[in-house]
């Protein structure tokens, strides 16, 4: 009934409602299917058929379907990547605060240079003193 | 004697076996309808009966069929639309 690159609808199951293409005709009632659904062996007549057909070789891979559905234009379904658990983040939290410590240790010791560049400013000003008591002394004369 | 709201039925009665071997009697709330699909009227098959309270304690996918119209309309009917749709575009 289907051969292989058969566009058709699924009218059966939770991918129902969505496009999906025929990759290899097992017999004469399951066939293998990908696209926009779950690639897996479904009976026929989960099928609806369309017009189209694709043109793609048996057995074609998703990445061959997913290509070939792109240029109508039509999605494709993909895995959600499965979560990380949460137990070995834990663990690698706990190895960045060791690694923190002696960062901090170093920011306060930059911090410490600015401090010896203040009493360097004071001797200027120190300086400027002398230079006005001179000036007066030259009023003065 | 009962208090009023007991009297009027709106809770179904029990008879429970306590451990002392006297048979009590205990109230319980009433379930409600079974689902029916909406266009044919046949029961939903995979749709629990059970209060709104015990429901929101079961998993979304364990509350409807995980299909379009899941819930909603039985999947003999639920194919037949579907196919129209896809056939009308």
């Amino acid at each position: 009934m289907f051969e292989v690159g058969r566009v058709a609808v699924k009218i059966a199951g939770r991918d129902s409602g969505r496009k999906c293409v025929v990759v290899d005709v097992i017999d004469d009632v399951f066939v293998l299917i990908d696209g926009d659904v779950r690639r897996k062996k479904i009976n026929a007549k989960h099928l609806d058929p369309t017009g189209e057909v694709l043109d793609i070789k048996k057995g074609a891979t998703h990445e061959e379907v997913e290509a070939e559905f792109k240029k109508l234009g039509l999605p494709v379904w993909n895995k959600k990547a499965k979560k990380v658990l949460s137990k070995p983040t834990k663990q690698r939290k706990v190895k960045e605060k060791e690694e923190e410590k002696p960062k901090k240790a170093a920011k306060t010791e930059k911090k410490e240079e600015p401090k010896v560049e203040v009493p360097k400013a004071e001797p200027k000003v120190e300086e400027k003193v002398p230079l006005e008591e001179k000036k007066e002394d030259v009023k003065k004369s | 004697m009962p208090e009023g709201k007991r009297k009027s039925r709106s809770q179904r009665r029990v008879y429970v076996r306590t451990p002392s071997s006297k048979s009590v009697l205990h109230y319980r709330a009433r379930k409600p309808s079974k689902a029916v699909c909406g266009t044919c009227g046949a029961v939903l098959k995979g749709v629990p009966r059970e209060t709104p309270a015990k429901l929101s304690k079961i998993p979304k996918s364990g509350r409807r069929p995980e299909r379009p119209f899941g819930g909603k309309l039985c999947s003999a009917c639920s194919r037949k639309i579907i196919v129209a749709i896809a056939r009308s575009e």
